[in-house]
């Protein structure tokens, strides 16, 4: 698997600088509000939303009639030696089956979290194959393949074999614990900056440059945990973590031509790297200064299984990999409070894969992805000597 | 109990070393089987508080149609109906301004508490409470306490012009200063008197030796001024002599618990919260001695309260909020004008909950409440609305409304202070000078 | 008139024209009027001297264990509050607290600078505590013990000795009576008799130096001098006062005098409606005050600027915090980083920042009145009058009022109040200047969707914009004026007596002379005898020795 596509993106270090010396102060003559776009040839955004699109009408009993995922518990509780026993108490009837689903995915010292490759099929594991979903998000590939979405609007082709991959696991429905990743976001973990400029007329502009970054700092917020607007921010170092690309705009919204995108994740204070590859933003533009829309890409699938599900690569703050047990801790228990086998994802996700076919191999690599996302003003800034005294989670 | 004074105990005990204070409720009133408060009802200490709600009141929602002890507790009264019998309600009586310039906010609250209304903080007298607190408040650790409860440190307790008593803002610090360091178990009967509080005590009196060098040195107005520090001294010494004598035992005490540390905001719902907490907290440092002098201000005079994500105070919407046609008031102003009567119900909770002889420490108490107008929206001084609970121990009379039809608001203060022993015939100035208490008050 | 007088006129003259020749711009021509001086004072420490005392004294990491009561503002001052406030059971007890907290800090055990370490516990080792006693409490009470003061301090540490057997225990509560004393929290000045007129003594002189210049009590070579004589004659002093000028003490004196004068003890009070006004956290209430002062600081002290371009100056600090509600980029991800503002940029001057503006508006909207009221009050020193008690403003503060969109609208309706119309004539246009600013600094150009018309005229100067109104303010001529008037308020700690007119008159000339800047002006006034003079109606000497100047009229 070549992950290596980030180093063809040498960002323009000048753009940062242009950025903060470009954005015009407010005028005290003009009537127009100081928050308006109107004049200004560049601006910056912080995410402040940032979640996966799911389905736009589930219905659990129409979206996955063969129901949901099991996780190793509930397929062991199933089995006949498994099942609780007459005599047995609640409490030591969830011991027995806790222990017996442990050493299962203990697999004799090659956690099957972190060998889901050693795993035997998952006969339970459910996905979301049914033609009645609708979701919102981007035609990746500019097709209308079989297994795409509608969107509610009619919209076809929309492509997220992801949506497909999760759809039916409990805690990716529409009251699951899976999509709230954006708390550790509000917590100053990681963050992602978008920065537009060359602008002439942010209505209908044919080129514009668009850049994207980690956030090396925290994000502000108010006392009611929002984020503040106008806070300024540096943008990750690490030029892995920084995007330019080229972009346009039609009627206020914002298209960019694919690029590859990589971002800070964390998950139970463990370091994770969010991939897409040609990945693409399309979003609305609004007149005071804030962005609406959805950032879509390819997903490899190794990368994505590290971080969503497995974390093999896991590391620590200081970047050294994580210790075993922590990564086993994790990756186990998400798997037990989420609802699915380690095994039956990594299977579902080759299954699913519908990028970057891999001729070699003979097979297709990546998971085409769609992100919901909100950003609001913000000020983007290089890090330079004089102001690379702190580091944040999110920076290395 | 005549012969074997607290003097002679604590001679005995400290070579000495401790001048002896009057101390009403302390041990020596055991009975001779041990058990506290043999004779409870008379030895019960007598406390006076103030209690002050900003902006005044809707007079429609609140003064009662009857007069007398028949009279009804409706509209922003009515939850406090179950006090009818504990309660008094003083309608109509004015600060009389003779020609002084009416600060808002300010002069009919300081003019009710003084007897001499002023156009600025500039007292010309102390406040009622101070003037109590020098009969029945020495012999505690704390001279009086005060409360602000919105979170601003305001107090209408003045010494004099320029010395406010400062309030407590923080639940967290108020229980730290009372319950704190220095803070003893009342009905702990391992007492063991703590050397360091002598030490501190053998401080204060070699500075208060320098009293006569230093007065010498400074002219008449800062002589005053020492004094003021002096006297600070003095109530500290006092303070500590109490800290080095077994503390009186307390019927039901129980240590609050230490509330959590948090951010005051002046929101209502938040206000209405601290205010709870604070009043719970006074209710036991009533009960357990600490003070027997307490004025609290449940918001401003300009009451700083609003509520979350509006751009106005109570205050401004006094002044901004348009008078509903059909209503006749400001619907929002009355908002927080009951949301006041509802703290004011806690407040007698609060001292309610505490079980005191046959009664309860709300009997033993006689609290002040007003405001500092009547109708905020012209800062009237006429009428501002007034409450008496509790009665004193048995020394005021309860459950009555008295309509002042524009009588000197002096008349009660001169009441409180007759009342609870301050000797004065007469209190007030210019057409504020009474000599009239309302005697159907008085037990 | 003295001999002694002429002579010291005499040498004024002479050092003046000295410092001509180095620094023309550092010194005016101009000689100082006879001093009418004032009463002796007895002036409370505030907090910031009481921390800045014990720090020195102590070390920084001394701990101040207790809760300050707000200050009493009298002429605009905190400063001169200081001379008319009492000493409440609340403070005193609180002191007490401190100084027992503070004394533990200083004798405990593991600390190794504890006093008289080398003493045995079991004796009283007297030597050591009269050493003690005397250094520490001539650091605390700013003078020499007498006689009688270091045996009452010794008298306290041999009787808790006895009490509690350990030597050093003793000690411990001779510091706690020191800490306690009067003669620590109030500085009670005192006089003397040189060539039969009653003046200021040395140390009290040295104390008002002091604190003017460091804003904390004298350091040892101000005591020395103090003890030398140095303090009686203008040389003296001029070495003593150029030292401090020169110290970096001065920063901290000039942000205390600013943070009395634009009052930021009330930002202890303030709150903000967090729903309205999201950005204004914590760290903005913090940063806000910090920010007016660095910028104070850096213009006045480390660029030597003109006071009157402080209200117009397009350089400030901010920190991150800060950058949301300024809507501009913050370089540094820590600490301050310097911004210019655009030429047209509305931000200008101190009048212009969140700590100006948000402390002078409501919870949940701007105010032009308080604003209006503060920049009179605050940077011209006029007294706008209170409200008549009887005003409906139903129509001024209405903010969704649809038919008056904007603060203006309904302040002219208003305003057909006649009542009112007066005042608001003052307040409104430098108010109303700052409408483009929200309750805590944001610019805007909207409220209820209707432009926001700042248009006005300050006394005399139309403006259109609000540049234009920083402008108008910075020229004009009130605002140097104020600023020589409250700082001599300010180092005197009272209000200016009648005949000290002509002091005035001379000190806002010299503001003049020597381009309105700041550390010159100071020098002027605590050079000055002025500064240090009295007035006859004081004290025990006052019966017995004739008075430097009548009595007031």
């Amino acid at each position: 698997m070549n992950l290596s596509m980030s180093t063809k993106n040498q960002p323009l270090l000048l753009l940062a600088i242009t950025n903060v010396l470009a954005v015009a102060m407010p005028h005290a003559l003009n009537a127009a509000e100081p928050t308006s776009l109107a004049g200004k040839a560049s601006a910056g955004f912080v995410v402040s939303d940032f979640k996966y699109a799911l389905s736009e009408n589930f219905d659990e009993m129409l979206s996955c009639p063969q129901g949901v995922s099991k996780n190793e518990f509930e397929i062991y509780a199933m089995t006949p030696e498994g099942a609780r026993k007459p005599t047995e108490s609640e409490d030591d009837f969830e011991k027995r089956a806790m222990q017996a689903a442990y050493a299962k995915m203990a697999n004799g010292g090659r956690n099957l979290c972190l060998h889901p490759e050693l795993g035997e099929k998952d006969p339970y594991f459910r996905v979301l194959d049914n033609t009645r979903e609708l979701t919102q998000g981007i035609n990746l590939d500019g097709r209308a393949s079989a297994d795409d979405f509608s969107t509610p609007d009619g919209e076809q082709g929309i492509d997220n074999q992801f949506l497909r991959l999760v759809g039916c696991s409990q805690s990716f429905q529409p009251s699951g614990t899976s999509n709230g990743f954006a708390i550790e976001m509000l917590a100053g973990s990681w963050g992602i900056l978008l920065s537009l400029s060359g602008v002439d007329d942010w209505q209908n502009d044919d080129l514009v440059e668009v850049s994207i970054f980690a956030n090396a700092d925290p994000i502000q917020l108010s006392p009611a945990r929002k984020p503040l607007h106008y806070a300024s921010y540096n943008y990750d170092s690490d030029s892995r973590f920084q995007t330019v690309t080229k972009g346009k705009i039609k009627d206020g919204v914002l298209t960019t031509e694919p690029a590859d995108m990589r971002f800070h994740h964390v998950t139970n204070a463990l370091m994770l790297e969010r991939i897409f590859v040609d990945a693409q933003i399309k979003a609305s533009i609004s007149d005071d200064g804030a962005l609406s829309g959805y950032l879509a890409g390819y997903m490899p699938i190794e990368a994505l299984y590290d971080y969503q599900f497995g974390y093999r690569h896991a590391t620590l703050a200081d970047g050294s990999l994580a210790p075993e047990a922590r990564r086993v801790q994790t990756s186990n228990g998400a798997s037990f409070v989420l609802g699915y086998t380690c095994q039956g994802v990594y299977q579902a996700m080759h299954h699913l894969a519908d990028g970057h076919y891999d001729p070699i191999e003979k097979q297709f690599t990546s998971i085409s992805t769609q992100m919901k996302f909100e950003a609001v003003p913000a000020f983007v800034i290089e890090t330079d000597s004089r102001n690379t005294d702190i580091t944040s989670t999110g920076a290395q | 109990m005549k012969s074997r004074t607290r003097r002679t105990l604590l001679k005995g005990l400290f070579h000495g070393a401790v001048v002896g204070v009057g101390l009403p409720t302390l041990n020596c009133f055991l009975d001779d089987s041990g058990k506290a408060f043999a004779d409870t009802k008379q030895r019960l200490p007598t406390r006076f508080g103030t209690w002050v709600w900003g902006c005044g009141f809707i007079p429609e929602h609140w003064i009662p149609t009857q007069t007398g002890s028949d009279f009804d507790l409706h509209g922003h009264l009515a939850p406090v109906a179950s006090y009818k019998d504990k309660l008094s309600i003083l309608s109509g009586f004015d600060v009389k301004l003779d020609g002084v310039p009416n600060k808002p906010h300010i002069t009919g609250c300081l003019g009710l508490r003084t007897g001499v209304p002023v156009p600025d903080e500039n007292v010309k007298k102390p406040t009622l409470d101070v003037e109590i607190a020098r009969i029945i408040g020495n012999d505690t650790r704390f001279g009086s306490i005060e409360l602000s409860t919105s979170g601003i440190n305001r107090s209408y307790s003045f010494r004099a012009a320029g010395a406010p008593n400062p309030s407590e803002t923080s639940p967290l610090a108020f229980y730290q200063r009372v319950f704190g360091e220095g803070f003893q178990d009342p009905n702990n009967t391992n007492f063991v008197p703590n050397p360091t509080f002598m030490a501190q005590q053998s401080v204060l009196s070699a500075i208060k030796d320098q009293r006569a060098d230093l007065v010498k040195t400074v002219g008449a107005e800062d002589r005053h001024r020492l004094d003021e520090y002096f006297t600070a001294i003095r109530e500290l010494e006092q303070k500590l002599t109490l800290q080095l004598q077994p503390p009186a035992p307390v019927e039901n005490f129980v240590k609050p618990q230490q509330p959590e540390p948090y951010t005051v905001d002046a929101t209502m719902s938040e206000v209405i919260k601290t205010h709870k907490v604070m009043a719970d907290l006074l209710a036991v440092a009533l009960q357990s001695n600490q003070t027997r002098i307490f004025n609290v201000l449940l918001s401003d005079t300009a009451s700083n309260l609003r509520k979350p994500g509006t751009t106005a105070t109570h205050h401004t919407l006094t002044h901004e909020e348009p008078v509903d046609p059909a209503l006749g008031y400001q619907p929002q102003v009355a908002w927080f004008a009951e949301q006041s009567m509802l703290a004011w119900k806690d407040f007698l909770d609060s001292l309610s909950s505490i079980k005191e002889g046959d009664g309860t420490l709300l009997d033993n108490c006689l609290v002040f409440a007003h405001s500092d107008c009547s109708i905020a929206k012209s800062h009237a001084v006429e009428g501002i609305p007034m409450m008496l609970a509790g009665s004193g121990g048995g020394k005021f009379k309860t459950g009555l409304h008295i309509a002042g039809k524009g009588d000197a608001a002096s008349r009660v203060g001169l009441t409180l202070q007759q009342g609870l022993g301050v000797p004065i015939d007469r209190w007030g100035s210019l057409s504020m000078d009474t000599n009239r208490p309302l005697t159907e008050l008085m037990a | 008139m003295t001999a002694n007088k002429f002579m010291r006129l005499f040498i004024v003259s002479i050092t003046i024209c000295i410092s001509l020749l180095g620094c023309e711009r550092d010194a005016s021509s101009l000689r100082e009027p006879a001093a009418a001086g004032g009463p002796l004072l007895v002036r409370a420490l505030t907090e910031s001297q009481y921390r800045a005392s014990v720090h020195s004294i102590f070390g920084e990491d001394a701990p101040i264990a207790m809760r300050f009561e707000p200050g009493l503002r009298s002429e605009g001052l905190l400063a001169v509050g200081t001379s008319e406030v009492g000493l409440s059971p609340f403070s005193l007890e609180q002191y007490n607290q401190a100084a027992i907290a503070l004394s533990d800090f200083v004798f405990n055990p593991d600390n190794p600078n504890q006093p008289c370490l080398d003493s045995a516990a079991d004796q009283f080792d007297q030597t050591c505590a009269q050493h003690y006693l005397s250094t520490t409490g001539l650091r605390l009470f700013r003078r020499p013990l007498s006689e009688a003061q270091l045996n009452l301090y010794l008298e306290i540490a041999k009787q808790n000795f006895s009490l509690l057997g350990d030597f050093h225990t003793g000690l411990k509560y001779g510091l706690v009576g020191l800490l306690t004393a009067p003669n620590f929290l109030l500085r009670i000045e005192q006089t003397e008799i040189v060539d039969g007129v009653e003046v200021l003594d040395a140390y009290s002189r040295a104390e008002r130096l002091a604190f003017f210049l460091t804003n904390t009590s004298p350091d040892e070579t101000l005591l020395t001098a103090a003890a030398n004589g140095q303090l009686s004659h203008v040389e003296g002093r001029r070495q003593q006062v150029e030292r401090l000028l020169a110290s970096d003490t001065l920063t901290l004196a000039v942000e205390d005098f600013f943070t009395d004068m634009l009052r930021f003890d009330r930002f202890r009070d303030i709150s903000k409606d967090s729903g309205i006004y999201p950005a204004f956290n914590a760290d903005v209430l913090q940063d806000a005050q910090q920010q007016t002062l660095l910028d104070i600081v850096q213009h006045l002290l480390v660029d030597e600027g003109d006071y009157r371009q402080l209200f117009n100056l397009k350089q400030t600090h901010l920190t991150r915090a800060l950058g949301p509600i300024y809507r501009v980029p913050v370089p540094n991800r820590k600490g301050w980083s310097e911004v210019s503002f655009p030429s047209d940029s509305a931000y200008a001057g101190i009048q212009s920042h969140a700590s100006f503006l948000a402390l002078h508006s409501h919870p949940g909207s701007s105010s032009p009145t308080l604003r209006g009221k503060a920049i009179r009050e605050v940077f011209l020193c006029q007294e706008v009058p209170d409200p008549p008690a009887d005003v409906d403003f139903t129509l001024a503060e209405e903010t969704n009022n649809h038919a008056m969109p904007t603060a203006k609208d309904r302040l002219i309706a208003h305003n057909n109040e006649p009542s009112c119309a007066g005042c608001h004539k003052i307040m409104d246009p430098p108010g109303l200047a700052l409408e483009q600013f929200d309750g805590v600094g944001k610019f805007r150009v909207l409220e209820n969707n209707t432009p926001i018309d700042v248009a006005g005229n300050l006394d005399g100067q139309a403006f259109e914009t609000v540049p234009q109104f920083a402008q108008a303010l910075s020229n004009h001529r009130e605002i140097p004026r104020c600023l020589a008037e409250r700082l001599y308020r300010y180092s005197v700690g009272r209000d200016v007596t009648w005949h000290e007119r002509a002091f005035l008159d001379y000190l806002n000339q010299v503001f003049v002379d020597v381009d309105y800047r700041l550390k010159p002006l100071m020098r002027t006034i605590a050079l000055s005898d002025s500064f240090y003079a009295i007035d006859g109606n004081h004290s025990q000497l006052s019966d017995t020795h004739p008075k430097i100047a009548e009595a007031k009229p």
